[in-house]
């Protein structure tokens, strides 16, 4: 009970900064024993995520690179082949085809995506829109579309000849396009996966820029700033973490890209069984049953995602950008 | 709040009708937008409503169709006749690949067991990480921070390789517990825990001589509620309409989820020579799929429209 209140006086003497949690490190020698061995309790309460986490997420990344360093043959069974799965994933280029398919997607998506959501978050937050909170409640409906229905009927809705935009088409006496053909089929999931993440991006932005005091946009106006500037200047910048972390999130999402594309394959005959390394991985471990080769796969998948999302991270840094 | 406004300069005297509006944004005629500027951008809002809500009708109009009509009528307005139930009792009563009942059971299971869980993990290690001190907190944090460069597609597989060897594959807690780990949900919690549990409360109630657990349960659990609602609502969505996983880890049609169901149908419609026709069947299937998950956001709006928890994104 002494010990109690002794922890009590001196948690009540100390400054407690803006930011509680950044407090730790410098104040810790002033701590007392009491206050150290309340600490430690706190770990009983991560305790149960991480072992959740550990369990399901770090001991299969840890199985795959353990299982890709194996072959398994018809005869002889699985044996220790060092990187020849690696070596053949790299130089195969049936993994690369599909990689650049997907840095192509993310590469257009990702940009037209966070420039609409970026637009329409400022709108909303300035309140240049009128009807602004019914217009954000329309935007992220599809958020709660899964990716199956919301390719199923964007496939329905633009199938060759029946769907009802070839037959708008042609009602206009328009060349009746093939939306599933090669020159198309990307750019369709591009639509799809705009109409499906765009929602989200802009509540996410939205609430970021309402964060933003009201006296940085107060004091830009009295020095005369126009609408156009307040956003592209001052705002946005403000909240370039959100932009970035929104950039890195859909990138990241981009590049798995795998419902879209497996979904349309009866409709769309060039979807290839290395359309996107996911789909190669999938077709690799399931139809092939070579999973050490899939394990492979995996994690040179995982390495090229760390390795993009680590340059984009590290090139935004330079810039001064917090994380 | 008007009064910290009237102390302003800038806006010494704001129009009444700006002061009443509930967000407190900056009144538009003070940095020269004009009334053709607002007219413009509610244009591009309406243009991208339409873009939004296109498939959505769609989705309702056809589901009210016969499969002859839905080829040979526009797409997007209603044709006689209008046979929504019969749609919706074939929806039901079709037992190709377990019946639909039972995925949309399954997934109601799924997205309940793993939010909730996803809840109780994030709010205790959110406010562990929030509160206390502990030595290798911010390593720790920063390890499961990590996970979130790693792409789901690269860990399926390997997850399916491990549930073989513990056979957990196609069972229901290897669909659901996967669920649970969501470390974006731990970093959002710990900056609203940070946020709004104060130290002194919890100072106080150790004072008084409260147990850990009785503090969280009573004082910060409390505090925590609308973040509770939103990570619980956000995870339940994404185990809702989650193909990807349940995909790889399950074969087994007795425990099929919604979207792969749906999934499997969409591909008997595109298979040349198919004797039932699954087209209106998969569409009817996809507006039952989205209709709860619809309504849930219309009811849930204040949590997610004002963003009260998003806001932590921005660090």
């Amino acid at each position: 009970m002494a010990q109690v209140a002794v922890g009590g006086v001196e948690q009540q003497r100390e400054v407690r900064p803006a930011r509680p949690e950044t407090s730790g490190r410098t104040t810790l020698r002033r701590h007392s024993a009491f206050q150290r061995r309340r600490d430690r309790r706190g770990l009983w309460f991560v305790l149960p995520f991480i072992v959740v986490f550990v369990m399901f997420l770090v001991v299969p990344l840890i199985y795959a690179v353990y299982t890709s360093f194996f072959t398994t043959r018809l005869i002889g069974g699985t044996v220790f082949s060092g990187f020849a799965n690696y070596t053949e994933a790299l130089t195969s280029g049936a993994f690369w085809t599909g990689m650049g398919r997907t840095i192509l997607f993310a590469a257009i998506q990702v940009p037209i995506m966070i420039i609409i959501a970026a637009f329409f978050a400022a709108m909303f937050d300035l309140g240049v829109s009128r009807f602004g909170g019914f217009f954000r409640t329309v935007f992220f409906l599809p958020f709660a579309v899964p990716a199956v229905v919301a390719t199923s009927m964007w496939g329905s809705m633009l199938q060759t000849q029946v769907g009802v935009f070839p037959k708008i088409f042609a009602d206009l006496g328009l060349p009746n396009p093939n939306f599933f053909g090669p020159g198309h089929l990307l750019g369709v999931i591009v639509l799809i996966a705009i109409w499906e993440w765009t929602g989200l991006t802009i509540i996410i932005l939205y609430t970021a820029l309402r964060s933003v005091p009201r006296e940085v946009v107060e004091s830009a106006v009295v020095d005369g700033a126009k609408l156009s500037r307040i956003v592209t200047r001052i705002k946005l910048p403000i909240i370039r973490p959100a932009i970035i972390l929104v950039v890195i999130i859909n990138v990241i999402g981009a590049l798995q890209l795998f419902t879209e594309p497996y979904l349309l394959a009866p409709i769309a005959p060039n979807v290839s069984s290395n359309y996107t390394p996911t789909l190669y991985m999938y077709n690799e471990a399931f139809s092939a049953q070579f999973y050490n080769f899939a394990a492979a796969i995996a994690v040179v998948l995982a390495l090229v995602i760390i390795i993009i999302s680590g340059v984009f991270l590290f090139s935004q840094r330079r810039k001064g950008a917090v994380i | 709040m008007s009064t910290a406004v009237l102390n302003r300069p800038v806006t010494a005297r704001p129009s009444r009708r700006a002061s009443r509006r509930a967000n407190d944004a900056v009144p538009l005629r003070l940095y020269g937008v004009r009334r053709r500027t607002v007219n413009i951008v509610t244009l591009l809002c309406a243009l991208f409503a339409v873009f939004t809500l296109i498939p959505i009708w769609w989705i309702f109009v056809s589901s009210t169709k016969t499969v002859p009509n839905l080829n040979s009528t526009f797409g997007f307005w209603f044709a006689g006749p209008f046979v929504l139930w019969d749609n919706l009792k074939d929806v039901f009563s079709n037992d190709e690949s377990g019946s639909f009942l039972q995925w949309m059971e399954n997934t109601a299971i799924y997205a309940a067991a793993g939010a909730v869980g996803a809840t109780v993990l994030s709010a205790m290690a959110g406010y562990g990480f929030a509160r206390f001190n502990f030595r290798g907190r911010t390593a720790l944090f920063l390890f499961i921070m990590a996970a979130l460069l790693i792409p789901i597609a690269a860990f399926a597989v390997p997850l399916y390789l491990v549930y073989a060897k513990v056979h957990l594959d196609s069972t229901a807690p290897g669909i659901f517990i996967p669920f649970m780990v969501s470390p974006v949900s731990v970093y959002l919690m710990r900056v609203y825990a940070g946020g709004s549990v104060p130290q002194e409360m919890l100072d106080a109630a150790r004072i008084d001589g409260a147990g850990e657990a009785r503090i969280f349960l009573r004082v910060a659990v409390p505090l925590m509620v609308p973040a509770l609602v939103t990570v619980f609502m956000l995870n339940f969505v994404a185990a809702w309409n989650n193909y990807f996983l349940p995909f790889i880890v399950n074969n087994s049609a007795r425990l099929y989820t919604l979207t792969q169901g749906l999934a499997i149908w969409m591909n008997h419609t595109n298979i040349a020579g198919s004797t039932e026709d699954f087209t209106v069947l998969t569409i009817t299937a996809g507006m039952v799929t989205i209709t709860p998950l619809i309504l849930m956001f219309l009811v849930l709006q204040r949590y997610w429209r004002s963003g009260l928890l998003l806001g932590g994104m921005t660090g």
